[in-house]
């Protein structure tokens, strides 16, 4: 079981928290015109990177949005950042 | 379509607390709780993180970056009043009060948790349910609210526990 | 008789015996014995047979690194399965029986299955029982297959107890090593625990015969413990580390006697020091699996911690230096022992049960025992969870830890470190985070591997029966990736995880394909190291417990009803009333309700408040239907989408003031729902302008649907004009109900006239009791979810994920405009517009009629056109409507729309039926009930 920490509450059980998505894309703007690419590309796309990853999580108990930075491989947690300053 | 009535016990009579292993465990119900929130109101009303000893009422323990807990405390207008989103929930969480110097350690069952690691949120999962935990009082009283549906399967968990706490002692 | 109890020594208690029965012969041993070794001590020798050919086995290890002896042990009427004789601690009225042989392990009816042993070799069944279906054999082999034998029978109290803790420094392993680790760290401040999985410490201290640091071996134990205890370390015995997980998490299974499941303590762990010694490893020759055939280091295992001698006249084959103190010992405790060559050409052990020798080339030599060493083998396990490396050390012959994982260090035998000096000193430096000095090895071996094509059976994995020649079978089948030796073979799996097999396998291999055994590396280790009851991960989460509901309000009001209460999306709620069979119940339900009223309880639909600056443009943005438009105090129904612009919830949303909404979603989604509005708020909107409070718990919510429902609620006297020009339909109003606030709504789920009254849950038994009393003025009373959902269906209403799938979108259902009109973004927009979503084929929602007289058409069923039909849908709600007195359902059809009228083929389970495509409708289609 891994120790993640909340920006906010510090580290805490896994159990405690909910993978949301990969970091880094952006919801296209929906009242322009957004092509069948780009929609599929930010509704399915993943780059699922082995080693270093950027993703956004959501701590449940103080549902803090944040984005964090982790390797995948070693399971090392390299940093937390919440997401309403990262803006990522 | 089924009739599963007998497999899950009828509500317990919580009004009789729960004992043991020099604990007591006691459903407590405060006159109010309130969900504050606003971009400034840990500022203005820090609130309790773990493991500040909360003591007298009323009190406010902090949940989020944004949002704290009152309990009995005022009654306010509820809405969003240009300062802050207020919201009464006092009978959205039951409130348990264990007692004894074994409290931390049935605790401890359900969550990892430790004096020495602070946190600024109360907020927590604890036996697979949303939580605040605190210490009220001092450190051998804990404090505990669940979401009200959930009062059972507290009750019976911390039951579970001590009675285990019981036999491996 | 070959073993035999020593006059004095080992760790037993002598001074009280224990009686014990094992196949049904009585023995007798002493507190401190293990079940082997009470056995060893009253001679026995067969312990076991072997997983396939039924071969008699002793004991090869003495703790966890024996594969033979699994026993199934019953005491004071509870029987545990698959106990490892070697581990078992012997508690006085044992019954133990030997698994996978029958009447006992000395004579087996099956023992002449090795006869076979030729055409039973390694992937014998995949290749044999394929015709004409594997199916056909599965149980007979089954049946053959296996170990231990559940008795079925319920051990009371049988819950393992499960705790969190944490500390500065893990030390695994309470020997040497380990012991002057936790010493030195709790001697320097630090929060210790130390673990040991044996009942006392010293670890292999016992059997080195030396003093330590010029005490004797006892004392020293004694002392570091006790000085560990005063400097706050704690120490944990009968404890085994059976895992490493993320982030310094290590699995402790500590035993509480036999029959008690074990105690699981999830350790979060600064700091892990890895003091878990080292095996013996096998010796690969013909027929070295002889009971009689045992590991040099169990030997003096047996001789020092339990007091037993194993044989009389003992032949040591040993390639390496370690053992020398154990023949000392054996020596001197009146055995007669001779040291052979291993390497003075081919061995073979003689004799069948009772060994009578050992030929080395042409030379003879007679002997009861014969305990072997080819070699230390670093017990690595927990090194390779965390992910530390191995580095192959041709000095020692072995794998040695190598990089290490975060957090972890590994020292003394584990380590490679097979003296005690040096082991020491890296202990002390280890507690302090510090890297030892090299020092010198004293530590000797001439490498010594398994030989392929060399003759006879010669066993690799005893647990499961794998000779070299299977390894070498595997190779000649291209199996040659230990992982698939592993998988094709069975070798290293089961209990055993081989402990004792691995480097055996993987030398094989290695010599097989002419490679150095790194680069042929070793399988994946996993966790549990030894093996745990599957309760010990369990604990107290069952029954009710495992999975548990969330609970109404109101329930023990429906209990006296005399409800019926079953699970419905996360709650435990009434289904129906009364002590008729449901069906019946559900039919009355559902004909009150359209003559007088229902009144039901409705309590876990959502309650969640959007406030805030910006809480108009979020809901607007969350909903499908445009809400900015929505007036305070009224009601609109909707939905949310996902990204995808399937549907994901559907319900009403309520306006209480300029910049406050409350968001009634469906009851089993309210937990969903508000994290999903949570990561929006946070994600693209100011959260500062904006707040989601979930209050659903604070409230209780009753429902009075029916002709006479405004009577009922009439009869509260409520300060509320509830007529129907003063409080229309999707209305809402804020009243009072014996001091407590209170939310009427007027929303219908069933087609009649509705008020939704929401009260804080506490006062809501009142209201209840006040809306039945009101309610038997009127021959109306409570109904369950199951008439609910026959009153929704007869109105064509859904329930998002049965009458929905995760490709249904709103213009699916009828509600295109949306979809067409809506300027402003919302979640799932461009998702109705893709290819998929402009399909002409898509599946609608439909209602369909079955002939007259016919039964209730199936759930699920499909319906299907053209010769070789094709689904074109799937019914997804089907009832009995006591309403219409006939048959109705709701479907997903494709085009299904423009079908009204179509007579479509219903297939279901190989039946086929008809029936005609209806409007989901099929009550007062114009909605006169519902202004009444």
């Amino acid at each position: 079981m891994q120790l993640f920490p909340c920006p906010f509450c510090g580290p805490r059980d896994e159990r405690e928290f909910h993978f949301a998505a990969e970091a880094g894309k952006t919801r296209p703007d929906t009242t322009g015109a957004v092509s069948e690419a780009d929609w599929a590309a930010y509704l399915y796309d993943r780059r699922n990177d082995k080693g270093r990853v950027r993703e956004v999580w959501m701590h449940l108990p103080c549902r803090e949005v944040f984005v964090m930075e982790r390797d995948s491989v070693s399971m090392e947690v390299l940093g937390t950042t919440a997401f309403r300053k990262a803006g990522a | 379509m089924r009739d599963d009535s007998r497999k899950w016990d009828a509500p317990p009579d919580d009004s009789q607390p729960l004992t043991g292993m020099g604990m007591t465990v006691a459903r407590v119900w405060p006159t109010r709780q309130l969900l504050i929130s606003a971009p400034d109101v840990l500022a203005r009303m820090p609130g309790a993180g773990w493991p500040d000893v909360v003591t007298g009422a009323p009190y406010t323990l902090c949940l989020r970056r944004d949002r704290v807990l009152e309990v009995d405390g005022p009654a306010r207008e509820e809405g969003w009043d240009g300062v802050q989103a207020v919201t009464d929930v006092s009978d959205a969480y039951a409130v348990f009060r264990i007692e004894g110097p074994q409290a931390l350690a049935l605790c401890r069952r359900g969550t990892e948790v430790s004096l020495a690691r602070p946190s600024r949120s109360v907020a927590r999962q604890m036996f697979g349910l949303s939580a605040f935990l605190y210490p009220w009082e001092n450190e051998e009283r804990f404090c505990l609210h669940v979401p009200r549906a959930h009062a059972q399967a507290l009750w019976q968990m911390l039951a579970a526990h001590m009675g285990q706490m019981q036999r491996s002692a | 008789m070959t073993g035999r109890r020593t006059e004095s020594g080992g760790l037993i208690d002598r001074g009280t015996t224990l009686r014990f029965r094992f196949d049904g012969r009585a023995y007798t041993g002493h507190p401190g014995d293990t079940l082997a070794s009470a056995l060893l001590a009253n001679g026995v020798r067969v312990l076991g047979r072997s997983f396939k050919y039924h071969r008699p086995r002793g004991v090869w290890g003495a703790w966890f690194d024996d594969p033979n002896a699994i026993f199934d042990v019953a005491l004071e009427g509870n029987e545990i399965p698959n106990c490892p004789a070697t581990t078992t601690p012997l508690v006085e009225g044992m019954e133990a029986r030997v698994v996978n042989a029958w009447p006992s392990a000395r004579r087996d009816v099956k023992g002449g299955l090795d006869l076979l042993h030729r055409w039973l070799g390694a992937g014998f069944y995949y290749k044999t029982f394929i015709w004409p279906d594997w199916h056909l054999f599965e149980p007979s082999i089954r049946r053959m297959a296996g170990l231990g034998a559940l008795d079925g029978k319920e051990i009371p109290d049988y819950v393992a107890d499960q705790i969190h803790d944490a500390c500065d420094l893990l030390v695994v392993g309470g020997g040497a090593a380990g012991l002057a680790a936790a010493r030195a760290a709790a001697e320097a401040g630090q929060d210790v625990v130390l673990v040991e999985d044996h009942p006392e410490l010293g670890g292999g201290l016992y059997r080195s015969g030396e003093s330590v640091e010029g005490k004797a071996r006892a004392e020293w134990v004694t002392e570091q413990g006790a000085t560990i205890a005063k400097n706050g370390g704690r120490i944990l015995t009968g404890t085994t580390a059976f895992g490493v997980y993320d982030h310094g998490l290590v699995g402790l299974a500590t035993e509480r006697g036999f029959a008690r499941a074990p105690r699981l303590t999830r350790m979060r762990a600064r700091r892990v020091v890895m003091a878990t010694g080292a095996l013996d490893r096998p010796m690969t020759f013909a027929d070295n699996d002889r009971p009689g055939v045992m590991s040099l280091q169990a030997a003096a295992e047996y001789l020092t911690r339990y007091g037993v001698l194993v044989g009389r006249r003992i032949a040591v084959l040993s390639n390496n230096s370690a053992g020398e103190a154990a023949i000392e010992a054996l020596r001197a405790a009146g055995a007669e022992v001779t040291e052979a060559d291993p390497g003075a050409g081919p061995i073979r052990a003689l004799g069948g049960k009772r060994l009578s020798g050992v030929r080395m080339g042409e030379k003879r030599l007679e002997c009861d025992t014969l305990l072997v060493s080819s070699g230390l083998t670093p017990v690595v396990h927990l090194w390779r969870h965390a992910g530390g490396k191995l580095d192959w050390s041709d000095e020692k012959s072995a794998f040695v830890p190598g990089a290490a994982p975060q957090g972890m260090m590994a020292i003394g035998a584990a380590n490679g470190t097979f003296d005690l000096e040096p082991a020491l000193a890296e202990a002390r430096a280890a507690a302090l985070g510090k890297p030892a000095a090299p020092t010198g090895n004293s530590y000797s071996i001439r490498p010594l591997w398994p030989e392929p094509g060399t003759k006879g059976r010669q066993w690799i994995d005893f647990q499961h029966d794998v000779t070299l020649k299977d390894v070498e079978l595997a190779a000649r089948e291209n199996y040659i990736s230990v992982e698939h030796l592993k998988r094709y073979t069975t070798l290293g799996m089961a209990g055993d995880q081989g402990k004792t097999s691995n480097m055996a396998g993987l030398a094989a291999m290695a010599a097989i394909q002419g490679k150095p055994i790194p680069e042929v590396g070793t399988t994946t280790f996993r966790p549990p190291f030894v093996p745990v009851p599957l309760e010990l991960y369990h604990g107290a989460r069952r029954g009710q417990l495992l999975n548990p509901l969330k609970r109404l309000v109101l329930e023990p009001q429906h209990r006296q009803a005399g409800a019926a209460l079953g699970e419905y999306g996360g709650w435990l709620r009434p289904g129906w009333y009364g002590p008729k069979p449901a069906d019946q119940a559900v039919r009355d339900e559902v004909l009150m309700a359209r003559k007088t009223a229902g009144i039901f309880d409705g309590s876990p639909l959502g309650k969640i408040e959007v406030m805030g600056p910006d809480a108009e443009a979020f809901v607007n943005f969350i909903y499908y239907n445009t809400i900015a438009t929505l007036q305070p105090g009224h009601i609109r129904y909707g939905f949310m989408l996902t990204e995808s612009g399937a549907i994901y919830d559907d319900g009403v949303i309520a306006r209480l003031g300029p910049e406050r909404f409350v968001i009634s979603c469906s009851s089993a989604h309210v937990d969903g729902v508000e994290a999903m509005l949570e990561s929006w708020r946070q994600d693209g909107n100011d959260p500062d302008r904006l707040f989601v409070h979930d209050a659903t718990q604070h409230w209780a919510t009753v429902t009075v649907t029916g002709p006479k429902a405004r009577e009922i609620v009439g009869a509260l006297g409520l300060p509320l004009d509830l007529t129907r020009a003063a409080f229309p339909h999707m209305t809402l109003r804020e009243s009072d109900f014996a001091g407590s606030p209170l939310r009427v709504a007027r929303v219908s789920f069933t087609g009649d006239v509705s008020f939704e009254l929401s009260l804080r849950a506490t006062k809501a038994a009142d209201l209840w009791t006040a809306l039945i009393d009101a309610g038997a003025q009127h021959d109306a009373g409570p109904i369950g979810i199951e008439a609910l959902s026959v009153l929704r269906a007869e109105k064509g209403f859904i329930v998002v994920g049965k009458d929905t799938d995760g490709e249904t979108m709103p213009q699916d259902l009828g509600f295109g405009i949306p979809r067409l009109k809506k300027k402003s973004a919302f979640v799932g927009d461009r998702g109705l517009h893709t290819e998929a979503a402009n399909d002409p084929n898509r599946r609608q929602l439909v209602g369909l009629t079955a002939p007259e007289g016919s039964p209730t058409l199936p759930t699920g069923a499909h319906l299907v056109t053209g010769d070789r039909p094709r689904s074109e849908g799937i019914i997804t709600s089907s009832y009995f409507s006591p309403t219409l007195d006939r048959p109705i359902a709701l479907a997903l059809l494709e085009r299904g729309a423009a079908r009204q009228g179509e007579t479509v083929t219903v297939w279901h389970m190989g039946q086929v039926r008809t029936a005609t495509v209806a409007p989901p409708c099929a009550l007062d289609p114009e909605g006169g009930r519902l202004d009444a």
